[in-house]
């Protein structure tokens, strides 16, 4: 193994470190503060999502779904505003106006969330097409779910991709299996049958498999950055047990990279997730067993990132609501 | 008489229409919410798995799977959910279902339900906090119906059900929790009449929804201070019943138009030229309007509050109605 890959890897660890403990603090801080509701948290989908992240070129642009906060993260958002927007706070992302649901960073290209299924894949459409216009070398990313490709939306947006030829990257994450509920439903199958219906160049990834990933995204961008076409990638997922949850909870526990050594020490309901599923464990196996990194070295930097975490959220608590009259302001630019 | 929340009572009105009607169907899931309440949809499943359907997420097509099987004959009732999903079904609402009757000179009828959660409900952010009613009253030939309480939700379901023209009926979010006396046989509440949920003499609040719940309590609260409301509970905007609201006017010569939808061709504002145009001579001040100002829903709970009608702008319209 070269150096450099060995420092892309780490630096693709250290984003899923970084997007996991995100997560973990949001659930501490959905427990403590009831009124930001609802999360849909990212963990599980760490390896798709800081892999998308690292094939981004820094005008490149990404539009995401609900569950965004890895991509939020993963692209570079100060996750300390990042907290304070899920709290609706003054320093928020969003001045506190569109919470978890609508986080954005114009500064890392992190367009928006759209809460709206099917909002994602045709806004990323337009962006590569308002990328193409400009005469940028830049591509947009489209992150969304296989409860997308429900939407005639969807349909609809990946036709204009490919007869406009736009530079665009369909970053499908696909987690929806049979015995769960699903979260969607189609008659094609298999999923890519879409894309290729409409001749967009289309591969699949194991979503959970952080180097697979990796190098599957740096070819894919590559590919639309040289060809000026779609191309979209179906990355299998498997759900992580709190993915719907109502009531924020740890079913999982709180991630301890010990663990992915010390499987005996695993137990409950979810034990099988954890032992062969839990994508941050699976790199973390990957490292020590090939010498990539020493358990002692990656210890380390997951204390660093907890820390990053835990500092991020006590400025996020310390800062202040908005003042109400805020509310009226922005409407218009 | 059996207590029922809104959830219990819209599920046992939704039972009587398939029981009372074999053409009735169920497109949709959730029809009682994803809260506390939703616990209540196990009864419908348990007696008509057969007549429910549960749809891929595809708002436009499942529109018109409601609307083209309505113009075979059947009753379809398509749920949304959250009422801002069915914005993807705006065509389909609008051009389509709405146009049936009309534009086939009365051959084909489209006796389709839809039914839709609305409104500002603590965290729901710019895109999960529409009231869309007020958008869709704005085209003739849909039926628009927006219970308060579970007694009406569930013999307003049960007209809408057994109305021949497509008919949209949106709960508030936030009421489906609301608990009171329900009659636990078959009733219906006929579309476009309005009900006085309070006699008053001084000021006539003219709302819908969860306004209703909103003046009610003003009300209470207003009473202390001498001042005697009269809460008048729409029902519909569409058909409205002009009568009610005048006569109300007419009793107390003073208006406060409350509603959840925006400010700008809004509810309140529709009523408040109802009242201009039918009751001006009777009017002693100006109408006073409570309703969504014009901002987009922000996330941060403050800033929800500021823009959110609500008992106390309801009781301090009343108070500018009255010259207080
Ligand atoms: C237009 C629209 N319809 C319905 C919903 C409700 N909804 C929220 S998440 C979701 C499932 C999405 O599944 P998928 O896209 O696969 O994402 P996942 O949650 O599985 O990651 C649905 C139907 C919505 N947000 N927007
Ligand atoms: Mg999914």
């Amino acid at each position: 193994m070269t150096g450099a890959t060995r420092e892309v890897q780490l630096a693709q660890f250290e984003r899923m470190l970084r997007m996991r403990r995100f997560e973990e603090m949001v659930i501490r801080l959905a427990q403590k503060h009831e009124y930001i509701g609802r999360q849909h948290l990212h963990i599980g989908h760490e390896a798709t999502g800081s892999a998308v992240a690292l094939a981004m070129q820094p005008s490149d642009k990404i539009h995401t779904t609900h569950r965004n906060h890895g991509y939020v993260i993963a692209t570079g958002a100060d996750p300390g505003r990042a907290f304070a927007e899920i709290l609706g706070r003054r320093d928020g992302l969003n001045g506190g106006k569109g919470g978890s649901w609508h986080l954005c960073d114009a500064s890392t290209g992190m367009q928006s969330t759209s809460a709206m299924v099917g909002g994602s894949i045709a806004l990323a459409t337009g962006a590569a097409y308002g990328l193409k216009l400009q005469g940028a070398k830049s591509i947009s990313f489209a992150h969304f779910g296989d409860g997308t490709l429900d939407e005639g939306v969807c349909y609809e947006a990946l036709n204009l991709a490919s007869v406009f030829e736009l530079p665009v990257l369909f970053v499908c994450e696909n987690n929806s299996k049979a015995g769960q509920r699903p979260s969607s439903m189609l008659a094609a199958a298999k999923l890519r049958d879409i894309p290729q219906a409409l001749q967009i160049e289309n591969m699949i990834v194991d979503g959970a498999d952080a180097d697979a990933a990796r190098v599957m995204f740096a070819q894919a961008a590559e590919r639309v950055r040289t060809t000026g076409k779609p191309v979209f990638v179906e990355c299998t997922l498997e759900r992580w047990p709190g993915s719907h949850q109502v009531t924020a909870a740890f079913p999982t526990g709180v991630t301890d990279l010990a663990l992915a050594f010390e499987q005996e020490r695993i137990s409950g309901k979810h034990a099988e997730w954890i032992k062969s599923y839990d994508p941050i464990l699976r790199a973390t196996r990957v490292f020590v067993e090939s010498g990539t990194a020493t358990r002692d070295e990656l210890a380390a930097l997951d204390a660093r990132v907890t820390k990053l975490m835990e500092d991020a959220s006590a400025f996020a608590e310390a800062s202040p609501f908005p003042e109400p009259a805020a509310a009226f302001t922005g409407v218009f630019a | 008489m059996p207590q029922m929340n809104l959830a219990e009572a819209l599920i046992d009105g939704l039972i009587w229409s398939l029981r009372k009607d074999p053409k009735a169907t169920i497109i949709g899931r959730g029809m009682a919410g994803h809260g506390p309440e939703h616990h209540a949809e196990d009864r419908l499943k348990a007696e008509f798995a057969a007549r429910i359907v549960d749809p891929p997420t595809s708002e436009a097509a499942v529109a018109q799977l409601g609307v083209g099987a309505a113009m075979t004959g059947m009753r379809p009732f398509v749920h949304y959910g959250t009422a801002v999903f069915a914005y993807e079904a705006w065509n389909q609402f609008i051009n389509e279902a709405a146009n049936v009757h009309y534009m086939s000179n009365g051959q084909i009828k489209a006796p389709v339900t839809f039914h839709l959660f609305h409104g500002i409900r603590g965290g729901g952010g710019p895109q999960h906090s529409g009231s869309p009613y007020a958008m869709y009253a704005n085209n003739p030939g849909l039926e628009i119906v927006m219970p308060s309480g579970p007694r009406d939700a569930k013999g307003l379901i049960r007209a809408a059900m057994a109305s021949d023209n497509p008919t949209i009926v949106v709960q508030h979010a936030l009421l489906l929790g609301l608990t009171e006396d329900v009659p636990e046989e078959d009733y219906m509440i006929p579309l476009g009449k309005a009900e006085v949920k309070r006699q008053g003499k001084d000021v006539s609040v003219i709302a819908c929804s969860r306004s209703v719940v909103d003046a009610l309590e003003a009300a209470k609260e207003l009473a202390k201070e001498g001042i005697d409301v009269e809460v008048v509970d729409i029902r519909s905007i569409a058909p409205l019943d002009v009568d009610t609201i005048v006569a109300s006017v007419r009793k107390t010569g003073r208006m406060v138009a409350a509603d959840e939808t925006y400010e700008i061709c809004g509810v309140a504002s529709e009523l408040i030229a109802t009242v201009s145009i039918h009751a001006w001579s009777a009017l002693k001040a100006a109408p006073v309007r409570v309703a969504r100002p014009m901002t987009p829903v922000p996330f941060s709970p403050p800033l929800e509050k500021a823009i959110t009608p609500g008992v106390s702008k309801i009781a301090d319209a009343c108070r500018k109605a009255c010259g207080r």
